[in-house]
């Protein structure tokens, strides 16, 4: 019971924060609540039992890149961009679209979990929790790709520089 | 390596070896060209070695080495009496073809020539190839020649001939490789003498549906290039636009692809679908003899007078094929290479014409007797050959054309003889007006009568086409051999579904053609 | 849990071997980019071009130790390694034939070539991918790189219209790809390409088939993005005619390759078992590729957005070996890849040559009389263009006839007929181009042409070696494709 309510709580922070992220006009205001989203999120892991995840998810995307991301807003003039108009016509046909995933989404539901013949969740965590397991995740199993990112890290790197210099 | 593969790569290496002479030296190119096709012209007379004396059955000269490993694909030829004379007809005309265009082409002359010769290297492969693939890489590659030999050196729409030559032949080809390709994967052999015993034999039994679409892709790309009533359009374009030599080798060779393609492959491989097509085929074959005998009365251009002439006769030789008969198919492949003869000499003719007047109009000639009377006898013989006067070569294949098809159905041969008489009539008609009457003062003027290497280039076609019309049993004989061996071919399942309304006359002609013909010898 | 466990073997690492030299020379280029001055500029490319030629010999090597590593993360099969050393010979092309443009341009050599190894790398990751995240992670490596190239003369307006449209409509259909991998992940609990095949194949696991099959449509709109297969090749005219030509060129060999060689291992290996789900949209992706590419050609008057075109109904050729989906199809994919490349770098490497500084010089008209002026090299253009129509004797025509086989062998005889058809509308644009060149007057903008500098020469005599090569002997490469074709399951 306890469960469903810190769930429910979480998930509206989530889409509420997310929902509003793109409508204000001030890019601050916009920046202050993807926070409240992605504090619904840690939220949602500390509920899986993702301890660690709950942390690097405040420390990382709260703590740092958000930060990043407000010295970017304020360092950059975006006085020009709010005056800009925000959305374009084609609103109803978004509606549409909205509405057809919203009907989809209501029909499965209907249907039950059972119809989808889901393979069975992954088993909880052995002694030595959650965080263990990400590292042999991580380091052991997909070692290989956490590194190969790395490379593309580097790639987009010398691409903005690339893009941000002055031409000689 | 056989004196064949010689034959057929020789003028590969004479492509490109001309494309090593310096750009600035064009006599140094046509020199080498002439050469070079001489040469070529040299060593393909020895390929009548063999059919000298006797009539050797099969193949001669074969080659058979792998090409590609998957799918199998190999470097199958070989020559019978079918290739035998077009591929001397090929190499005859080449060198002919480089001595018309010595001072008509005066730019890019070195390209000009290479152009002939890879042209030449792509003809006679497709009449050796035994290797369907192969048979279609040689079909495709004598394409690129032409396109460029039309495009580059034609005449004001040469462009718009080219492209719709190019894409007319290549659109129908198209159809040709899938229908390939389906009988490779039903057989696993793209070698034309593996499937045609496994398809007489039986082993490689087509439902009737796939026998009359696989009939249809080949027929259609063959029918193109015939070309076939109503699929002639491209040809009166190419033929004007290009320039002489490209309409000689165009009329007299490239056309016989298309008859060379039907008789070759469409009776072997699909013997019940093409004979219970035949009444739709000659039904369309004689509509071109008229329709494009009437059309060429009309034309104001010569050119495109003759090659309306060209639809007309090479209507025969489909009547000829599809009449399943041992004279109609004798005449029809007799008919092909008459055609070469004295097509490529009217082509010539007007070639030469064209370099006094720089016309093709009709009308901007008249009276080119009195000053140049030598031309005029040469261009009346070549006419009176193309109309099909006894003695002159064309009669023999018309006359046998029109036998073998009264054998099947008499009223065929009266509605094609028509077009025997209308070619008479248009023929003549031109000639009188573009030879006769009162010269003007500019004319006679520009004029002159045929020089010496003029006479080189049509002595050869003259002394051929007397030849050729009275003494027929030089080149019937091996002819006559491969053509029963195709009737023969095909004959399976004659039972099956042919709505000749009497067919006791077909089997029974193909023993009578066999003592008739050799009566005649 | 021991130590030991986390280490990688040592074949694991010569697994890997082409992508880790190709990111060490990166790497090296760029920090002697910032050490060296201008007077070492040069040697930033030969440096480069070498990096590339070692990762062909550490692609052989790797084949020499074969299976799968890091976990089943890579698999190093002869599938792998043809697609690796295919986008590592169309590397090298590229950078022989960006020599000149780059010093043309005046842009900076070295960022250049680091991006350009970067995004190699990543379609060799894509080549060698086992598992759908490595398959992400490759693909958004070289995707990544190739935003920047497509704009990399950042002063030039078409180059920033290029470079924007790619990334946001790039970004948008990988998101569609990673939303497909998570579904597969959900339905199937893995995301190992062999694993997911199994989860398949075992009835009584088997998920829902229904959502599969929108899981794999969901990935094909990634892939279809990536390879500019309709409707999904909107974005590939624009792109193609504002990038700088020689990345063009490697835009639309390279990526398009590697990103086809995940899309045959991905929905063969892992979707086999459910290919009738997908193979009615592959099928109807195909002829909709061709037809849009082809029909739309028809009217191009700049040569780059022709080429674009032509490229996208390239792309439909190969969905057609896709949706035959058995071994010689994907052995005539391989085959066609490969040929197409050679011609399509070829002939874009004559475009880099023609357009001269600025890129002035890029409509069809401009050609006019370069079968006089400059006769070897619009000789070189003809067999590209021959060889894009499909003409006998060159590597294009061999594709095609390998891929209509497949198709026919698989009983798609109305795509196969589609198919012949659309090659022969496709015909009269590339005529057009040689129209142009040998029979239209010489207009202007071919006096005065300069030589074709020393790099693009080898571009461009290599590319019509390796096509006429391709269309004589295509055994050579034909027999390999053919043995690699069976993907290991």
């Amino acid at each position: 019971m306890l469960d469903a309510v810190f769930f429910y709580t979480f998930a509206l922070m989530t889409l509420t924060g997310a929902v509003l992220t793109i409508t204000r006009k001030s890019a601050v205001h916009s920046a202050i609540w993807l926070i409240v989203s992605l504090l619904g999120v840690a939220g949602l892991y500390l509920l899986q039992q993702a301890e660690f995840l709950f942390a690097v998810q405040i420390v990382l995307y709260i703590g740092g890149i958000m930060v990043l991301f407000l010295f970017v807003i304020m360092l950059v003039n975006l006085d020009e961009a709010a005056k800009q108009r925000q959305f374009n016509n084609q609103r109803w046909i978004a509606l549409g679209c909205a509405v057809i995933v919203g009907a989809e989404i209501l029909y499965v539901l209907a249907k039950g979990t059972a119809s989808l013949s889901l393979p069975a969740p992954a088993a909880a965590p052995a002694a030595g929790g959650n965080t263990e397991q990400i590292a042999v995740s991580l380091f052991r199993d997909y070692l290989l790709p956490f590194e190969a990112a790395s490379l593309l890290l580097l790639a987009a790197i010398v691409g903005s520089v690339i893009m941000a210099k002055r031409r000689a | 390596m056989s004196l064949l593969d010689l034959v057929i790569f020789l003028p590969l290496i004479g492509f490109l070896a001309l494309l090593l002479v310096p750009r600035g030296a064009p006599g140094m190119s046509r020199t080498a060209a002439l050469g070079i096709s001489l040469v070529i012209f040299l060593v393909s007379l020895g390929l009548l070695g063999p059919y000298w004396f006797a009539q050797p059955t099969g193949y001669t000269f074969s080659t058979d080495i792998p090409w590609i490993s998957t799918p199998t694909i190999r470097y199958h030829v070989g020559l019978d009496g079918l290739s035998l004379w077009l591929i001397l007809l090929t190499t005859l005309l080449t060198p002919i073809c480089i001595v018309i265009s010595w001072k008509y082409i005066q730019n890019r002359v070195k390209e000009y020539f290479a152009f002939l010769l890879l042209l030449e290297f792509g003809l006679i492969g497709v009449f050796v190839a035994l290797d369907l693939f192969l048979f279609y890489v040689f079909w495709e590659i004598t394409l690129v020649p032409m396109y460029f030999l039309i495009g580059i050196w034609g005449h004001d729409r040469r462009i718009y001939a080219a492209v719709k030559f190019f894409l007319y032949t290549m659109a129908g080809s198209v159809l040709m490789l899938a229908a390939m390709i389906y009988l490779y994967n039903r057989s696993g052999s793209f070698d034309f003498t593996i499937i045609q015993s496994m398809i007489q034999t039986g082993r490689l039994s087509l439902s009737w549906e796939e026998q009359i679409l696989l009939f249809l892709a080949f027929f259609i790309a063959f029918a193109i290039k015939v070309p076939l009533f109503p699929l002639h359009t491209w040809l009166p374009d190419a033929h004007v636009e290009a320039p002489t030599a490209g309409s000689v080798m165009l009329a007299s060779v490239m056309l016989k692809m298309g008859c060379y393609g039907l008789i070759r492959f469409c009776l072997p491989l699909f013997p019940n679908a093409a004979r219970s097509c035949s009444g739709w085929i000659n039904a369309l074959a004689i509509t071109g003899i008229i329709y494009g005998a009437l059309v060429a009365m009309v034309q104001p251009n010569m050119k495109k007078l003759v090659a309306y002439s060209s639809v007309s006769h090479l209507g025969f030789v489909v009547l000829g094929i599809f009449s399943f008969t041992q004279q109609g198919m004798d005449g029809a492949v007799y008919q092909m290479l008459n055609h070469g003869i004295s097509t490529g000499g009217l082509f010539i003719m007007v070639g030469y014409l064209y370099e006094r007047r720089h016309s093709l109009e009709i009308k901007s000639f008249g009276g080119v007797a009195t000053p140049a009377p030598n031309l005029s006898t040469v261009f009346l013989i070549t006419t009176l050959a193309s109309i099909g006067l006894p003695l002159l070569n064309n009669f023999i294949g018309e006359f046998l054309v029109l036998q073998g098809a009264a054998t099947v159905n008499f009223s065929w041969t009266v509605f094609a003889a028509i077009g025997v008489i209308l070619s008479a009539v248009y023929m003549l008609w031109m000639y009188q007006r573009v030879i006769y009457g009162r010269a003007t003062e500019d004319l006679a003027h520009h004029m002159p009568d045929l020089s010496g290497r003029e006479w080189a280039a049509m002595l050869p076609l003259l002394v051929l086409m007397v030849w050729m019309g009275s003494f027929s049993q030089s080149f019937l004989p091996p002819i006559s051999a491969q053509t029963a061996k195709i009737l023969e071919q095909s004959k399976v399942g004659v039972d099956f579904r042919v709505s000749v309304k009497n067919p006791a006359p077909v089997l029974s002609s193909a023993v009578e053609n066999k003592e008739t013909g050799s009566a005649a010898r | 849990m021991p130590l030991a466990n986390f280490i990688p073997t040592a074949d694991d690492y010569l697994r890997y071997l082409p992508e880790i030299i190709l990111t060490v020379v990166g790497v090296v280029i760029m920090f002697l980019e910032a050490v060296g001055g201008e007077r070492r500029k040069p040697a930033l490319g030969w440096l480069a071009g070498a990096g590339l030629l070692a990762a062909i010999w550490g692609s052989v090597v790797a084949l020499g130790v074969g299976g799968t590593g890091f976990q089943n993360m890579v698999i190093v099969d002869g599938f792998a390694t043809f697609f690796r050393i295919l986008v590592l010979v169309i590397g090298l092309l590229t950078i022989v034939s960006s020599t000149q443009y780059l010093d043309r341009e005046k842009a900076n050599a070295g960022e250049f070539h680091a991006l350009l190894l970067f995004s190699i790398a990543g379609q060799c990751v894509m080549a060698s991918a086992n598992e759908l995240i490595m398959v992400f992670i490759g693909l958004e490596i070289s995707s990544i790189a190739s935003y920047i190239l497509a704009g990399y003369l950042r002063d030039d307006r078409r180059n920033n219209e290029s470079a924007l449209k790619y990334f946001l409509l790039g970004s948008f259909a990988t998101a569609f790809l990673l939303y497909g991998v998570a579904w597969v992940y959900g339905l199937t609990g893995s995301t190992n390409l062999a694993e997911v095949r199994r989860v398949l194949m075992t009835p009584e696991s088997a998920p829902n088939l229904v959502l599969m099959g929108t899981a794999a449509a969901l990935m094909f709109v990634g892939f279809a993005f990536k390879v500019s297969a309709a409707p999904f090749q909107v974005w590939a005219p624009d792109v193609y005619q504002g990038a700088p030509a020689p990345v063009s060129a490697f835009m639309s060999t390279g990526p398009k390759a590697a990103a086809f060689a995940v899309f045959l291992r991905v929905f063969i290996t892992a979707f086999g078992p459910i290919a009738t789900r997908w193979e009615p949209f592959v099928w109807g992706s195909a002829i909709a590729t061709m037809i849009v590419g082809n029909f739309a050609a028809l009217t191009q008057t700049n040569i780059k957005r022709l080429l674009a075109y032509s490229s996208i109904a390239h792309a439909g050729y190969v969905l057609v070996a896709v949706t035959a989906h058995s071994e010689i199809g994907t052995a005539a994919a391989m085959f066609y890849l490969a040929a197409y490349a050679f011609m399509q770098i070829g002939a874009f490497a004559v475009v880099t040559w023609f357009s001269r500084q600025g890129e002035k010089f890029v409509n069809v008209d401009d050609l006019a009389g370069l079968g006089e002026r400059q006769p070897m090299v619009a000789a070189m253009l003809t067999i590209f263009l021959l060889s894009l129509i499909g003409v006998p004797l060159t590597g294009g025509f061999f594709g095609k006839f390998y891929i209509f086989r497949a198709a026919l062998d698989s009983n798609l005889v109305w795509l196969t007929v589609i198919g012949l058809l659309n090659s022969a509308v496709a015909a009269y644009y590339y005529l057009r181009l040689i129209v142009v060149m040998y029979m239209k007057e010489p207009g202007a903008a071919t006096e005065n042409i300069g030589p074709v500098s020393a790099g693009l020469r080898v571009a461009i005599l290599g590319s019509a070696l390796a096509t006429l090569v391709l269309g004589i002997f295509p055994s050579l490469v034909l027999d390999f494709a053919g043995r690699s074709a069976a993907l290991v399951k």
